[in-house]
């Protein structure tokens, strides 16, 4: 059954969490641009954040300020990732360019293990919400949840803010670099280490964001981060591998796939609608969307 | 044949048969629970040893190893409960739809960059987790699915028998699979995959050779655990089932051949009986992980070697 009606809401539906997932494919796909490496442990990121954003929104700044907690969420997990790369990733590169790629995933997945049970166990499987003062706002003649729109908005002021600080300033002219030439970029004179250091919180902060963002949404318990960042992943695959611009039109792409297969399909499959998309795309164009022919390395 | 290709070929198989014996003398001091930890230790070991030939022999990580064991699992489970096929007919189809899933999945994803893989087999296993809870319909999600069982007096001790023979084949079928010259292959691959191309290898075939090879022995083990423990719920495709192959793996020795056959048991063994303090071993688990992967990544087989260079020269 066809409705025009039920179309175009699905529609908007997908375009606005698709920015939210595009927001944690950004994460992925910036740290492997710069450091070369996948962090498995960023569901745990987005975990963390949204833990975060509900202990300052209930303890602390209550629902209508939700937005300075996010803030705070955000540079929360980005201090954390800063923290912890020096200690865990950073010996994954011995000079600054060798690099032991299974070092990186095991040492990730023990990551994601450690921040997973950690709040298992200081937690317990509840799953928690902070509440949210935004109500429906009428999108036209058709109504959306408040609290993803805001969601999405500032989703996209993120990005916004992460393309200003690629394209406009000095650190974001040398993580670009790097990301084309770790060796280039070292004899520039750049210590291409700090820059993995600073690349990784930024990575991770981002999906704090996308964790604090979603926090009313998807409410918040130990393993909420497994079902976006699964479509992070597909994302960046859809994408293409390192691809920003892939990173945020397929991020929308699988939105709106989901969202739409949800209201014509079958709604229990909805998570797996991305993977069917992913195998599509793989068929069709492996590189990706948006991305370069392949290269090794 | 000259005598060293004769050690090489029989004292792997007579390591084997001793370390079989050992666990079936082991067993005759433990209680039904025991028995039962020894069973599910079994099931690791080959998992950890078949995963263990892709990601440490071959550089190729796939993580979605839990998966395919659960594609062996409810595929038999169903063929079983649905059509009443007997189990000869129905293990055997499960392993053989886990080759083929292996097989199409590494057909896609292997000509790419070495994340490809990891990425696609993360989101193909999530996304089997979420069909298996999804289609209740089929498989009862989290309600569980029943099945039959191998032996009907459903006694554990008759079933160490069974993992230990499984165990016993699967872990010589892989140490002859790692020793044959299609070893080299892997060992190329691993190190420098360009440079292997450059020589002749076709190292696509040699990977989803390896791929789906290892995804059917996941799916052989899978489909005999899940007429072990009788009832199958989603959980055993989750990533903490992914990530426990991973701790045994590199706390054995990652790379190595005995690495996860020393690795799976203690953690396995360890992880049963720490059960009742919740999530904590896991955190411990990762933290040693993490430790080994730092400071030690050859693992306990590393700690053994250097522990028998420190002791030798006394001796002789």
């Amino acid at each position: 059954m066809f409705s025009a009606e039920l179309f175009t809401q699905s529609l908007i539906a997908g375009i606005v969490i698709g920015i939210i997932y595009a927001l944690m494919a950004l994460g992925i796909t910036f740290i492997y641009s710069i450091v070369k490496m996948i962090n498995w442990a960023m569901g745990e990121f987005y975990m963390l954040g949204s833990f975060v954003q509900y202990f300052l929104v209930v303890g602390l700044l209550g629902p209508d300020l939700w937005w300075v907690a996010a803030l705070l969420s955000a540079a929360a997990v980005f201090l954390v990732g800063w923290l912890i790369e020096p200690v865990l990733i950073k010996p994954m590169f011995t000079g600054g360019i060798e690099r032991r790629d299974d070092y990186a995933t095991v040492v990730t997945i023990a990551l994601l293990l450690l921040m997973r049970n950690l709040a298992t166990a200081l937690n317990g499987p509840y799953q928690r919400s902070p509440g949210t003062n935004l109500g429906t706002v009428m999108l036209g003649p058709l109504p959306e949840s408040g609290a993803r729109l805001a969601a999405a908005l500032c989703a996209l002021a993120a990005m916004v803010l992460f393309w200003v600080l690629l394209k406009k300033t000095w650190l974001g002219l040398a993580l670009r670099a790097s990301s084309q030439s770790r060796v280039g970029v070292q004899i520039a004179g750049v210590d291409i280490l700090r820059l993995d250091q600073v690349a990784f919180g930024i990575g991770v902060g981002l999906a704090g964001v996308a964790g604090a963002l979603l926090a009313p949404v998807f409410l918040v318990f130990p393993t909420n981060g497994v079902v976006t960042t699964t479509k992070g992943f597909e994302i960046i695959v859809i994408g293409g591998l390192g691809s920003i611009p892939g990173a945020v039109v397929a991020g929308i792409l699988l939105g709106v796939a989901e969202s739409l297969g949800a209201a014509f399909i079958s709604s229990p499959y909805q998570n797996a609608y991305g993977f069917v998309l992913l195998l599509a795309v793989l068929l069709i164009k492996p590189s990706g969307l948006f991305g370069e022919r392949m290269r090794h390395a | 044949m000259s005598a060293l290709s004769a050690r090489r070929l029989w004292l792997p198989i007579l390591l084997a048969l001793a370390c079989a014996a050992a666990i079936l003398v082991l067993s005759r001091f433990l209680g039904e629970y025991g028995v039962h930890v020894l069973n599910t230790s079994l099931y690791y070991v080959i998992l950890a040893a078949s995963w263990n030939v892709l990601a440490g022999f071959t550089g190729r990580f796939s993580l979605a190893h839990q998966a395919f064991a659960a594609i062996g699992a409810y595929t038999s489970g169903l063929l079983a409960t649905r059509y009443d096929l007997p189990l000869w007919v129905t293990i055997p189809a499960a392993v053989l739809a886990a080759i083929l899933l292996g097989f199409l999945l590494g057909r896609l994803v292997l000509r790419m960059r070495a994340v490809y893989l990891a990425i696609a087999t993360w989101a193909f296993a999530e996304t089997i987790h979420i069909l298996l809870t999804a289609a209740y319909a089929i498989t009862r999600g989290e309600l569980g699915l029943s099945v039959p069982p191998v032996f009907s007096d459903m006694d554990p001790r008759s079933y160490l028998y069974l993992f230990t023979g499984l165990a016993v084949v699967s872990v010589l079928g892989l140490h002859a699979f790692v020793r044959s010259p299609l070893g080299y292959f892997m060992r190329a691959i691993r190190d420098d995959e360009l440079r292997a191309q450059s020589l002749g290898v076709d190292t696509v075939a040699i990977k989803t050779l390896v791929f789906t090879v290892t995804s059917g022995v996941a799916g052989l083990a899978g489909a005999f655990y899940g007429h072990y423990v009788v009832v199958l719920s989603p959980q055993i495709a989750d990533f903490s089932e992914m990530a426990k192959i991973i701790v045994m793996v590199v706390v054995g020795g990652f790379g190595s051949f005995v690495g996860p056959l020393i690795g799976a048991p203690p953690v396995q063994i360890l992880s049963s009986y720490l059960a009742k303090y919740g999530e904590w071993d896991m955190v411990i688990f990762a933290v040693v992980v993490i430790g080994f992967m730092r400071f030690n990544p050859g693992g306990l087989v590393d700690l053994v070697r250097a522990g028998w260079r420190r002791v030798r020269p006394t001796r002789s």
